[in-house]
């Protein structure tokens, strides 16, 4: 969890100058005509000015119909750490399979290392004591829907995005031209018909789990201290923790809404919409859906073998008195009290559920 | 081996789209597909009107090839730039990628449903069996294969666009250019497609560094 404070902070300047430099300011069109009739007359054969409305990407004349077709040429543009400026569709070549692929990579891998590393060195995270035996509510049915509908759709989308982005480097020399095809084929379907579901049960998501994930007092200590939590201190808070807070506020809502919205803007391309728009949509696309991967390994790890029961939570939605007194205590005694902030209350009496 | 490449000469292009209907026709190309088209800039201004044909330039360092997700796109030994139909998932990177905004699709679908990618194929057909059905139905006539050059350019009525070995055509343009006493050199879109000639080498190829 304490990554995930860490790769904030990274994340904010890596969208800061995610947006790329448009084209330069072209001088209008009319003057260039007008320009290049005087040039006629006094330079006959150079035509400088008809060129350079060529290069500024402007639309001109053309009896074919479509999206962009009286443009001859792509506008120059330049994405972040570019020196100079090309077409931009060379620019964006440039920086998708550049650093985009190649840190993006690291990135995915570093952080499948990272938590191998907490893995082997510091193993799962069990319970100090022992079950009570006796369970409280944690995640309404309506809580699980939401999570798993999400988080099925999520997994989906980050693999055959993945494979869009990196399957030509790893998986193409090993299945081949014809089976890969086929696969990212597959892959591009699923992801495209998968998006709206994912989008749906996000907002929805956003919506049920805001307000248990606003700050709270307490929230800064534990982002200071939540590294102890590898090494067995539990550090006091609510229904969620500030390391759960990050990951919803910086992963779920503003990473998976980047997502969604660059990935919308991919997704209907009969809109019309511009070749700039969509390369830009495009690399905002991979940059925050790489970041993001990143975020939900740390979650799927902590959320399976990384921490004893925490699965079982989300699965059966109850969870052991000791748990909860362990890893969330100041929810555990507002359940107890039947305080604020409860949504569903343990009953007595309920049908005895186990966990594991 | 020969280097393929097109140049369009605005000096002499007169937008009569004879190229543009050359190409459909040669390779009954799909509707809503337009693998050549002809742009005209300052359409009406005299003194200042010139046109373009543009289609795949099959650029020397191809921007299709090498965002395609799937690698379907392959360099013949004679410089032209292909793709395999099979393999295309329809993504549209290349449409992003490509300076000349060659690579079509028959459809522009919600949730990018785009079909397979079409372009110009300097007439060279595609990965099947040279002049097959199956080749013709995909990617067109293979003219290449039976000894001719790209149909648009064999066709044009006042030779503004040429298609053949880059060494020739940059030998009759370069006449053309001295002829007409050093003007209207500019042979559009070289720079973007095949690259800057290197530094002090001579010209091989007609002026073209601006675009």
């Amino acid at each position: 969890m304490h990554t995930l404070s860490r790769m904030t902070g990274w994340l904010v300047l890596t969208f800061a100058f995610a947006l790329p430099v448009g084209a330069q300011q072209t001088p209008a069109q009319k003057d260039l005509a007008k320009d290049q009739q005087q040039r006629t007359v006094n330079q006959p054969g150079n035509n400088s000015e008809v060129w350079r409305d060529v290069r500024s990407g402007q639309p001109n004349n053309t009896t074919v119909p479509g999206r962009e077709t009286g443009v001859l040429v792509q506008a120059q543009a330049r994405f972040p750490g570019q020196e100079n400026m090309t077409t931009a569709g060379e620019a964006w070549r440039k920086f998708r399979n550049g650093p985009v692929t190649f840190y993006g990579g690291w990135l995915v891998i570093l952080m499948c290392a990272i938590i191998g590393a907490i893995y082997y060195t510091r193993g799962p995270i069990k319970l100090h004591d022992k079950p009570t035996g006796r369970v409280i509510d944690r995640f309404s049915l309506a809580e699980r829907w939401a999570h798993w509908v999400m988080g099925i759709s999520f997994c989906v989308l980050s693999v055959s995005g993945l494979i869009i982005l990196f399957g030509k480097h790893v998986l193409l020399p090993v299945l081949g031209y014809t089976l890969f095809a086929w696969l990212t084929a597959l892959g591009k379907n699923l992801h495209n018909f998968v998006a709206p579901l994912f989008i749906v049960s996000l907002l929805v998501f956003i919506v049920m789990y805001l307000k248990d994930n606003l700050p709270e007092k307490g929230d800064a200590t534990w982002l200071a201290n939540g590294w102890k939590f590898f090494y067995g201190v539990h550090l006091s808070s609510g229904r969620f923790n500030a390391g759960e807070k990050v990951w919803f506020w910086v992963g779920v809502v503003v990473l998976c809404l980047i997502v969604s919205v660059s990935g919308l803007i991919l997704l209907f391309p009969n809109f019309d919409q511009l070749r700039s728009t969509m390369q830009q949509a495009s690399v905002v696309h991979a940059i925050a859906a790489i970041l993001v991967i990143g975020f939900a390994i740390g979650h799927i790890y902590m959320g399976t073998i990384g921490v004893e029961g925490a699965y079982g939570n989300m699965r059966d939605g109850v969870t052991d008195e000791t748990w909860a007194k362990e890893h969330h205590d100041m929810w555990y005694d507002d359940v107890k009290s039947g305080g604020a902030g409860v949504t569903t209350a343990a009953k007595s009496g309920a049908a005895p559920q186990t966990l594991h | 081996m020969a280097r393929m490449k097109f140049l369009c000469d605005a000096e002499r292009c007169i937008e009569c789209n004879g190229c543009v209907t050359a190409c459909k026709n040669e390779n009954e190309v799909p509707w809503g597909v337009n693998r050549r088209r002809v742009v005209t800039i300052n359409d009406g201004v005299i003194g200042a009107e010139k046109s373009i044909s543009v289609a795949c330039m099959h650029c020397s360092d191809a921007p299709c090839m090498a965002v395609c997700p799937v690698d379907c796109f392959y360099k013949t030994a004679d410089g032209v730039v292909l793709h395999d139909k099979d393999l295309c998932i329809g993504c549209g990177y290349c449409f992003y990628a490509c300076p000349f905004g060659a690579p079509q699709f028959p459809q522009a679908g919600a949730f990018g449903l785009r079909g397979k990618m079409d372009k110009c194929t300097f007439c060279a057909g595609g990965p099947e069996e040279d002049k097959s059905e199956a080749e013709f139905k995909k990617y067109g006539r293979n003219r290449l294969a039976e000894g001719k050059l790209p149909a648009c350019a064999e066709m044009c009525s006042t030779k503004a666009l040429l298609g053949g070995d880059g060494d020739v055509i940059a030998d009759i343009y370069r006449e053309r250019v001295a002829r007409r006493g050093s003007k209207g050199a500019e042979a559009w879109g070289w720079g973007s497609a095949y690259g800057q000639p290197p530094k002090g080498a001579a010209p091989a190829a007609p002026a073209g560094g601006k675009s």
